[in-house]
């Protein structure tokens, strides 16, 4: 269904020039995208592949060199769509000087809303990201991980459809950044969509349904998390209270079928081997879409 | 770049960073108790330039060069043509605070000081048509100087400058009456000062006498002939004293006050002053170097026979060609224009020196009549350079009047004309007459005692007007004007002055001249 | 005081203004337009180029339209707040200081310190306030990019136009709330400064000459560096004469044996008279002859012209709306004559001069009415609606001499030979006094506009330039806005000196302004090039405002009443200004890339 494309790019490329009009970099190159409403979508990437690039140029903040990019179906341009989405920026580039209510209640009056509703959604979303403490401190005042959640308030506080996250993460505690990815789970609950850049492969794979790994401004990757992590070669065995007899006994069982024990500790994040295979086998192979030894499932290519 | 290469570049930027502050704290390291400080601070020190030296550290002024950043010569510029926009559009309001500022900008060059306080004292305030608005700028641009030797408290040349406006623009303007009046009456300039030093004059002259002691300790005065520098406060006693008796004070007072002015003479022509020609000279000294020369010349003439001196000049007549030689011969009033024209030169040529001569004294003789020619020659430059210098400052004029002035019969003279003048102008015709028959009497006195007198046209001006108004007193009572008249040598002098026709007599049923009409004032 | 133009009427004023801004800003869309274009057809080609000109238009519509008072409010109320953050208030505090140590920077015996002492208030004001908005607007914008935090608020619904917008009018804000606080120190500074009063020297008190009723004369003591003679009637009531541009009344308490002199505080120190002036000024020659102008006594300035005593010269006053309504009682004449002696004439006296009052249809004149010119003061000569004619009958003045309001007055000098100088509007009927203190208010108006246009420039600069860039910009704008008659002068060559090479070639060899450059090919190449410079100078000047039209500091200094319709002129220009570069700004910031 058309309508249940939230956002869509086509052969968007963005190209960096200097003051003389010389290309300097190739920040993307032809992407093709499709998120549909309710997934929570995972830009992967090395730093400067082009996730933020990808994610500013859905926004608006650039305009591509060639390409459309598609929000609700309407132009990234078109400062309508941004009714409809909210944003929280790579850093928290909030106003310093203001404190959290303050930075709310701005916020929501560039929505146009009136000041019972602004009220309503402060005093909720303040609840929400846990700074009820906090409120009436300067933000020069926040540590990073309280600058991220009123970041995200921020973005949240016109209850938007779609939700851009550039590294939401970033410089969080464990504790907050499991917070983090509960929020997020709960938004894609809510029937939200939720587009998330993230260099930290972990975030992206506990919470992701789709990913894209983007390196050097191409697409290398993109499909559901579980199928392109799932090793169809491979089996893991995870138990509880073995003991180390137990263990090798295991391995004799395995052994005895012809199984080669590769590793029998704790599991090891697959998509960081997935990851690094692709950006090995991208820098070996320039331009091309990534094949790494293990075939990922047919469906798991896009859908055109 | 690697690591190494950009420390090695720091370590370099360091090094020529600390080489070239080297120099300049040779330059401009500041003066301090115990150092005499970089080059800067000592030059500025041997040519008295430092802040202190030249006078008092103004908070304000400071801020304002500190305010402009260095651009204290633009700022500096267009206060300028601001001032002179006001100037132009007659907003003297802004015209005196843009004046102020560009003060406090340059508050070290006595120039501006003297330039624009000038432009107060003699181009605004002439703008005003109120006499009293224009002494209130000629105060307010003397004032501005005065604040000026705030900064330059050793400058002679702003503090003559001051004295010299205070005395001349009060004294000699149009309004010189009033303006010595209000000046009198002027608390707020004057302060304290006892109504009788009250006077323009006076006041000027203590401003001139703290320029000549500044000068006095070894400041150069710029600009300015010394001789003129220093008769400035001898000056004003003169004019004291004529002012006085001008507004009709005689007596004892003005005795004084002339014979102030006289001692204030001798003791200018008593002073060294330095000339042109960097020859120190008095200007009392004239007639010793004039004895000198006359001695010398004397013992030169004693040497050097009668036909010596002929055979010179026969030898000198026979060096010139025809032309010359004919137009020296040719008697005065046959001369041709071409002649006189060449006589000039000859007479230059025929001219015998006094060295020149003695060496054409034979014999034994030769070496005093080179001493004696010597002597001559020098006693001679002596006595030019002097009489230059006298010329510069009216010293004949002056020294004869601070004579003849004091002198009883003179100011009985001056006061008899002084109360016949007022006589006149309320119209007491019989009391002005014999007033003015006893005064012409007096002034006979005094021109037969001082007959050069009648030479100068500032005696004979005044009196001829009285002269005048004697005449036309005479004409309303119906009476003739004496003849001979007692002063008819005054008339024919101020005739010969103006170039008018010698009076003949006395006309008597024509109708008297309007004296005003009749004169033209020099 | 001086006006060199004509007052302009709002009413004549507004419907050209209109049109042109119109025009204008029609040309300059068109301009543009195609601009934008060319730009967009060489990067994408011409199709996508006419789309990407078709949308930019379609969208700035849409933007206009959807324009939210809230979203504006929330981004004024945000430069605001970060306008504090900037303290702000530091500029405040310079202002407080420059009060404090004003004394030491100005003229303390200044004959008029009331002009003195407010022209340097309202200009220190206007110059702080300047350049406080310069600094807030120029660099604001900027520092946003900078900081990515413009990235939180173009994500937002938020039209570009009301980034823009917010942020001049937040700035304005801030500026109007600082400008409210100066004002009311400075006045509360010139009024103290200036407030000040006497004591009558009894010692002084003189009997006036030949006056036998007992009045007296004598003077003040001195304060502010000035005092005023007194002249007091037989009771001892009586006033000062005008000294410094003003009097004080005096006023005679007795005690038994004490007799005590009272001074009231200054009057007519700060006023703002509202001046009838003359819609005609005509000139007779010594023959009587019609003309323009008068003579020329030689000044360089000829803002005044004279005419010659003792002769048929003259100089007729055309007064419209003169009506019994407005003066019931007598014809408040002041006038300001300007008086060149050719001969010195009695010193003690001013030059006589006269004034007749004539139907400007049959000429009937009233009697002379003489007075003695105060050269360079107001003279203030109220003329009673009661007068005779020169036969002695008497006439009344709207019954025999005014027609349709109109009337006129002509000014003869009476000595021979010397000379009165005047321009129309030195002689004007004193209305009436409208309120100093409105006044004063009037004149921070003036600064307030002139405000908003730094902002505006500042914050249009600012979607497009770097801070520091903008600011240079902006400061640009305001000194050529300052010296937009010169730089016309300079581009039409009617200053000495060339243009800008010509110019700097003459300081780097030092010669005069009015030396012949060597004749060759350099000089030609210099002189082209400077004329090419200067041609496209001055184009750009015209664009930008004249901020000498915004000055009206010398109505408050010299007491005049500021005329409405020049507030309201001011006003206009200011908002034609402010939507020009609201519009500009929109389109800057529109086809800008934020997060370049």
């Amino acid at each position: 269904m058309a309508s249940d494309v939230v956002v869509e790019t086509r052969n968007l490329s963005k190209v960096y020039r200097d003051f003389w009009g010389r290309q300097k970099v190739r920040a993307l190159k032809a992407l093709d995208l499709e998120i549909r409403r309710g997934e929570i979508f995972g830009l992967l990437g090395p730093n400067g592949s082009g996730k933020t690039t990808t994610i500013k140029l859905l926004l608006g903040l650039l305009f591509p060199t060639s390409g459309q990019a598609l929000i609700f179906g309407r132009d990234a341009t078109d400062v309508s769509k941004n009714e409809r989405l909210g944003y929280l920026p790579e850093e928290s580039y909030l106003y310093r000087f203001l404190n959290a209510e303050e930075t709310l209640d701005f916020y929501g009056r560039l929505f146009d809303m009136s000041a019972a509703d602004r009220k309503r959604r402060t005093t909720e979303l303040i609840d929400l990201v846990g700074l009820n403490w906090a409120k009436r401190r300067q933000l020069k005042e926040y540590s990073k991980g309280m600058a991220r959640r009123i970041g995200l308030a921020q973005a949240l506080i016109n209850d938007p459809e779609l939700i851009l996250l550039d590294e939401p993460t970033s410089g969080l505690d464990p504790i907050g950044t499991r917070e983090m990815k509960d929020l997020i789970l709960r938004l894609k609950g809510q029937g939200k969509t939720v587009l998330m850049s993230s260099h930290l492969l972990a975030d992206v794979q506990d919470v992701c349904d789709r990913i894209a790994i983007l390196h050097q401004g191409e697409l290398k990757e993109l499909g559901r998390v579980d199928s392109l992590l799932k090793v169809r070669d491979e089996t893991e065995i995870r138990a509880r209270g073995l003991s180390e007899s137990a263990q090798s006994e295991i391995r004799a069982v395995i052994e005895r079928h012809q199984g080669t024990v590769l590793a029998m500790d704790n599991p090891t994040t697959t998509l960081e081997d997935l990851f690094l295979a692709i950006v090995r086998d991208s820098e070996a192979r320039p331009g091309r879409r990534a094949k790494p030894e293990h075939d990922p499932e047919p469906n798991a290519a896009p859908n055109r | 770049m690697n690591e190494r290469q950009r420390f090695t570049r720091k370590i370099v930027y360091a090094c020529v960073i600390a080489a070239l502050l080297l120099p300049l704290s040779w330059l401009s390291q500041p003066e301090t108790t115990e150092s005499k400080g970089g080059m800067l601070a000592q030059m500025r020190a041997a040519n008295q330039l430092s802040q202190a030296q030249l006078g008092e550290i103004d908070p304000a002024s400071e801020t304002i060069k500190l305010a402009t950043l260095g651009m204290r010569g633009v700022a500096a510029n267009v206060l300028w043509t601001k001032a002179n926009n006001y100037k132009k559009t007659e907003d003297w309001v802004g015209y005196s605070a843009a004046l102020e500022q560009i003060a406090k900008l340059q508050p070290n060059v006595v120039s501006v000081w003297i330039f624009l306080g000038w432009n107060l004292t003699h181009n605004v305030s002439v703008e005003f048509d109120d006499f009293h608005d224009r002494y209130y700028w000629v105060i307010r641009g003397i004032n501005y100087r005065q604040e000026g030797t705030k900064y330059n408290r050793d400058s002679p040349r702003l503090l003559s400058d001051i004295g010299w406006t205070i005395a001349q623009k009060l004294g000699r303007a149009d309004e010189k009456v009033q303006f010595r009046r209000l000046f009198r009456e002027d608390d707020d300039f004057n302060g304290s000062r006892p109504l009788a030093q009250r006077d323009n004059w006076l006041v000027g002259r203590e401003w001139l006498m703290k320029a000549e002691q500044v000068a006095a300790r070894g400041v150069a005065v710029r600009g300015e002939r010394p001789v003129l520098f220093h008769s400035h406060p001898v000056m004003c006693l003169v004019n004291y004293a004529e002012d006085l008796e001008e507004e009709g004070t005689f007596g004892e007072v003005a005795k004084n006050a002339w014979r102030k002015a006289a001692a204030s003479w001798a003791e200018l022509s008593n002073r060294d002053l330095p000339t042109l020609s960097n020859v120190f000279v008095r200007l009392g000294d004239k007639e010793i170097y004039d004895e000198r020369s006359k001695k010398a010349q004397e013992e030169l003439d004693r040497l050097a026979t009668a036909d010596l001196k002929e055979k010179f000049k026969a030898e000198k007549l026979a060096s010139l060609t025809t032309a010359e030689r004919d137009a020296y011969l040719a008697p005065a009033d046959r001369r041709t224009t071409q002649q006189n024209e060449l006589l000039y030169a000859v007479n230059d040529k025929m001219t015998i020196g006094h060295i020149d001569l003695a060496e054409r004294v034979p014999g034994e003789n030769r070496a005093a009549a080179l001493k004696a020619a010597e002597e001559a020659t020098f006693a001679d430059m002596m006595s030019n350079l002097i009489n230059i210098e006298r010329d510069v400052v009216y010293y004949h004029y002056w020294m004869l009047r601070c004579q003849i002035e004091p002198e009883d019969s003179t100011l009985e003279a001056r006061k008899l004309i002084f109360e016949a003048d007022r006589a006149f102008t309320a119209a007491q015709l019989v009391k002005a007459s014999e007033l003015y028959d006893q005064g012409m009497k007096k002034w006979r006195e005094v021109l037969d005692a001082y007959p050069a007198l009648l030479k100068d046209a500032s005696t004979t001006d005044p009196l001829v007007d009285s002269i005048n108004h004697y005449r036309s007193v005479l004409h309303q009572l119906d009476e003739k004007f004496p003849k001979p008249f007692v002063l008819q040598d005054v008339l024919e002098a101020d005739a010969t002055f103006h170039g008018l026709p010698l009076p003949e007599g006395e006309q008597g049923s024509e109708a008297p001249p309007s004296g005003d009409a009749a004169k033209a004032s020099p | 005081m001086v006006h060199e133009t004509d007052a302009i009427l709002f009413a004549d004023w507004i419907w050209p203004a209109l049109l042109f801004f119109l025009e204008a800003a029609a040309l300059l869309g068109l301009l543009a337009l195609i601009g934008g274009f060319l730009v967009a057809a060489f990067r994408y080609g011409p199709m996508a180029g006419g789309d990407t000109a078709y949308r930019m238009i379609r969208t700035g519509l849409v933007d206009f339209v959807s324009i939210s008072p809230r979203r504006i409010a929330a981004l004024s109320w945000l430069a605001v707040q970060e306008s504090l953050r900037r303290r702000v208030l530091v500029g405040f505090g310079v202002f407080l200081l420059i009060l404090l140590f004003a004394g030491w920077f100005l003229d303390s015996r200044s004959n008029d310190p009331a002009a003195l002492y407010l022209s340097f208030v309202l200009t220190a004001t206007t110059w702080l306030v300047l350049l406080m908005a310069l600094f807030l607007s120029a660099l604001s914008l900027p520092a946003d990019i900078k900081n990515h935090t413009i990235y939180t608020i173009v994500t937002k619904p938020v039209r570009p136009g009301e980034i823009v917008l917010g942020r001049i009018i937040g700035f304005a804000v801030i500026g109007s709330i600082l400008l409210a606080i100066m004002g009311v120190f400075s006045y509360v500074f010139v009024s103290r400064v200036l407030s000040h009063t006497h004591e009558v020297e009894v010692a002084s008190l003189k009997k006036a000459p030949n006056d036998p009723t007992g009045a007296q004369t004598g003077r003040t003591s001195s304060v502010l560096n000035h005092r005023h003679q007194v002249n007091l009637d037989e009771k001892g009531n009586g006033s000062t004469d005008i000294v410094q541009g003003h009097y004080h009344q005096v006023t005679t308490e007795r005690d038994g044996d004490k007799v005590r002199y009272v001074l009231s505080p200054p009057r007519d120190l700060l006023t703002a008279r509202v001046p009838l002036y003359a819609s005609g000024l005509r000139f007779k020659d010594r023959t009587g002859k019609g003309s323009d102008r008068g003579i020329n006594v030689g000044n360089e300035w000829k803002y005044r012209s004279f005419i010659e005593g003792g002769s048929l010269a003259a100089a007729t006053f055309t007064f419209d709306d003169i009506t019994p309504e407005r003066f019931p009682e007598e014809l408040p004449i002041e006038m300001t004559i300007r008086v060149f002696r050719s001969y010195k004439g009695d010193i003690e006296k001013g030059i006589l001069g006269s004034l007749v009052l004539k139907n400007p249809r049959t000429g009937r004149a009233s009697q002379l009415i003489t007075f003695r010119a105060k050269d360079f003061y107001i003279d203030s000569l109220p003329i009673s609606r009661k007068l005779t004619d020169p036969a002695g009958n008497s006439i009344d003045l709207f019954a025999d001499l005014v027609v349709d309001g109109q009337l006129d007055i002509e000014l003869q000098c009476l000595d021979d030979s010397q000379y009165f100088g005047v321009a129309k509007p030195d002689i004007y009927l004193r209305a009436r006094d409208a309120s100093f203190t409105m006044n004063f208010v009037k004149s921070y108006l003036s600064i307030w506009v002139q405000m908003l246009l730094v902002t505006g420039f500042g914050v249009m600069f600012s979607t497009f330039l770097s801070g520091a860039v903008a600011m240079m910009a902006t400061l640009a704008t305001l000194v050529m806005g300052f010296f937009k008659q010169f730089v016309f002068d300079v581009a039409q060559g009617s200053i000495q000196g060339g243009g800008p090479i010509e110019s700097f070639i003459r300081i780097f060899k030092q010669q005069n302004v009015t030396t012949q450059l060597e004749p060759g090919l350099t000089t030609d190449v210099v002189k082209a090039g400077d004329q090419v410079f200067m041609w496209f100078m001055s184009h750009v000047t015209t664009l930008l405002p004249d901020f000498r039209h915004f000055d009206d500091v010398d109505y408050v200094a010299h007491g005049f009443d500021i005329p409405p319709d020049t507030i309201l002129i001011q006003l206009f220009t200011a908002l034609a200004y402010v939507a020009a570069v609201f519009a500009i700004g929109y389109f800057f910031l529109r086809t800008r890339e934020v997060a370049r």
